[in-house]
């Protein structure tokens, strides 16, 4: 995966990288499948499923264009839902508050394949029956219908037109849970996005467009009870389990289908760090907390809250829902007075490791890396990358920014800042709250004192050391003819940023 | 982004597309041999068989008071076999049993036999087992397939008799 990013970071840029917005694509794909079905939809005649079918490919205004369109839009979404599923899966985001997105996202993966597979029998060709009689096989098997469901599909009667009624029924019934299913999938994540990046919503749809346009799907033969199907055309993403399933019984498939099922519901469990690995939930000390609810804003799982102070203080204070909390950190680069963070991962205990790192080996006129441990070409888990020396920190967000003015005022040359790109960061919103407290005054910001051409924030991947190595060397270049910073013997930043917490006496006024 | 990233993404993009198109069109055929198909299928209600037996002393105790009573009768449908031969050979033989938990649905009967294409005898019979006021059905015939079709043998109801039918009727 890692190598797969890089690749397509050299390709389309960190900002356009589709595997870092897959699951934003098959979203906006889903959208686009809904919106062309309802064209469709105003076509289609429950009593005549092949022909109203064909009529739409080859005789309504732009028919066979929406109908390929559709085809396509949907294809492409299994695509961009698998890579988004492999990607949370290899990068273990599956457990704790994100068990939940874990979970829905199996169930909208599994609402996805019933909306194709119904959209497809709306066609009734071969493809559609072949579905069609699999489906009612593996349906047989269970123990809840007094009439077999394949017999429907024998030749004996004529196939009622409660079967395409009920198929249409589900087909534009499920969409609706899909959405359902959806917000629930997004509910612990705090500013879920929604929609990817336009240049590569744009480029997606063009491109699925004109494959439309270009190379539009034609009508299969028709399904017909008294005619073994030939070779024709099957769609592999959605009829990928035909020739797997077809040959077993159907206790069997249904064997694996639910043990395969139910390895990936386990997955939050099966996942999850051991008590001992897993990190610990943020704790806040209550006596610094300002109320400034910057924390509250910042937490990208909404696992703090607001709430009343019993210390009479006239302000709230935040508080962490452990369950919630997935101890990412970000809040310890959010608080100023460094009042909350994981247990050993607060502001102050950057702040002390700092300070350790900086009297083990002077820093004066050298250029200090900080980097993310996760990503960030992989040298936040090296003491040295090209001669500079690296500060790690377990994500880009934690960082305080009291750690790199006490890195410059230290007599850095420059302080180079290595986080992962934005969509890739694995606690969602590091790298952008990051740039935001370094550039643009978000709270808990970088002081204006810093002189900020000393500092430099660049974005790479895993497997990205290149490009940490040009960002080194041009950092370097850059800061070489800026006069030597005299530094100080110890520069006490942390009361400097602290924001005194008023006395009981004082609030009271 | 330089011309070279910029074409070699529009490269990737335009391959990713060509082969989700691709995809979506792999020829496949269910039925990949071009043999012919004789299916058997139908349903069939068969006659309630009733077996009544008295509750001893100690059943009765253990149910409470309103349960009690002197006799207990099952009820379940008459259970049928199928034989099937062709061109003198039998094929087949199934026993068909009631749908339903208590076996008291209608009978389903769904046998597929895979045929080499040509003319075949076929010859069915579809009798209860044990003593019935019901008559066996039975089908003998000759059956002309080609590569690929399907020949049904079902039940018409309105004349009580196992039909024939080899192409798609309303």
């Amino acid at each position: 995966l890692a190598v797969a990013d890089a690749w397509m970071n050299r390709l389309y840029s960190w900002r356009y990288n589709p595997l870092y917005h897959s699951g934003v694509v098959a979203a906006s794909l889903l959208a686009i499948v809904m919106v062309t079905g309802v064209y469709l939809l105003l076509f289609y005649r429950i009593g005549s499923p092949y022909d109203s079918v064909a009529a739409i490919t080859e005789r309504i205004w732009f028919g066979q264009w929406i109908r390929s369109f559709h085809r396509y839009a949907s294809d492409a979404a299994v695509v961009a839902t698998m890579l988004h599923l492999v990607r949370m899966w290899l990068q273990r985001r599956t457990w704790g508050s994100r068990a939940l997105a874990w979970l829905s996202g199996m169930v909208l993966l599994f609402l996805i394949f019933v909306c194709g597979w119904t959209g497809y029998v709306m066609v009734w060709d071969v493809q559609a029956e072949a579905l069609a009689r699999e489906g009612a096989r593996w349906l047989d098997a269970l123990p809840l219908f007094s009439e077999p469901i394949g017999r429907a599909f024998d030749g004996e009667r004529t196939l009622p037109g409660a079967f395409f009624f009920l198929n249409l029924f589900a087909h534009v019934a499920l969409p609706v849970g899909l959405g359902l299913v959806f917000w629930i999938h997004v509910a612990r994540v705090a500013r879920p996005v929604l929609v990817p990046p336009r240049p590569l919503l744009l480029a997606t749809v063009g491109l699925l467009g004109a494959a439309s346009l270009l190379v539009p799907i034609a009508m299969a033969p028709e399904a017909d009870p008294f005619r073994l199907p030939g070779p024709a055309p099957f769609d592999v993403f959605f009829s990928f389990f035909l020739p797997l399933t077809t040959p077993l019984p159907a206790w069997a498939v249904w064997a694996i289908g639910l043990t395969g099922g139910g390895l990936l519901l386990a997955v939050p469990t099966i996942m999850r760090p051991s008590s001992r690995r897993r990190p610990l939930p943020s704790v806040v000390d209550e006596r610094s907390c300002t109320g400034c609810e910057q924390c509250w804003i910042d937490c990208p799982y909404d696992a703090i809250q607001m709430v009343e102070r019993t210390d009479g203080r006239p302000y709230l204070v935040a508080r962490v829902d452990p369950d919630l909390c997935t101890g990412c950190g970000i809040c310890t680069g959010s608080c100023a007075p460094m009042g909350v963070g994981p247990p050993g991962r607060t502001g102050s205990d950057q702040l002390n490791a700092v300070r350790a790192f900086v009297a083990d080996r002077p820093v004066h006129r050298e250029v200090v890396i900080i980097a993310c441990s996760r990503g960030a070409g992989g040298i936040g888990a090296q003491p040295e990358f090209d001669d500079a020396r690296v500060f790690p920190v377990t994500c880009s967000g934690n960082l305080h920014t009291s750690t790199v003015e006490f890195l410059v005022r230290s007599g850095a040359a420059g302080v180079l800042i290595v986080s992962c790109p934005p969509r890739d960061c694995w606690n969602r919103e590091g790298p952008l709250w990051l740039e935001q407290r370094l550039y643009h005054d978000r709270e808990a910001e970088l002081k204006p004192r810093v002189d900020r051409r000393r500092i430099r924030l660049v974005f790479a991947a895993e497997q990205e050391r290149s490009v940490v190595g040009a960002a080194l060397a041009a950092f370097r270049a850059d800061v070489a003819p800026l006069d030597a910073v005299a530094a100080e013997a110890s520069p006490d930043v942390e009361q400097d940023c602290k924001t005194p917490a008023p006395s009981v006496a004082e609030a009271r006024g | 982004m330089s011309r070279v990233r910029w074409i070699g993404g529009w490269l990737l993009g335009i391959v990713a597309t060509g082969a989700i198109v691709g995809l979506s069109r792999v020829p496949y055929a269910v039925s990949p041999t071009d043999h012919a198909e004789l299916r058997f299928a139908w349903r069939y209600r068969s006659v309630s068989l009733e077996q009544c037996r008295p509750l001893t002393e100690e059943e009765n105790a253990a149910l409470p008071a309103h349960m009690r009573q002197d006799e207990i009768c099952e009820r379940r449908l008459q259970p049928w076999r199928l034989t099937i031969w062709v061109d003198g050979v039998q094929v087949a033989e199934d026993t068909v049993r009631a749908r339903g938990a208590r076996e008291d649905r209608p009978l389903y009967v769904f046998r597929k036999l895979t045929l080499a294409p040509g003319t075949h005898a076929v010859r069915a019979i579809f009798a209860p087992i044990g003593p019935s006021e019901q008559r066996m059905l039975s089908l003998e015939s000759g059956v002309s397939l080609d590569a690929r079709q399907v020949a049904l043998v079902t039940y018409d109801p309105d004349t009580d008799r196992l039909v024939l039918r080899d192409v798609a009727s309303p």
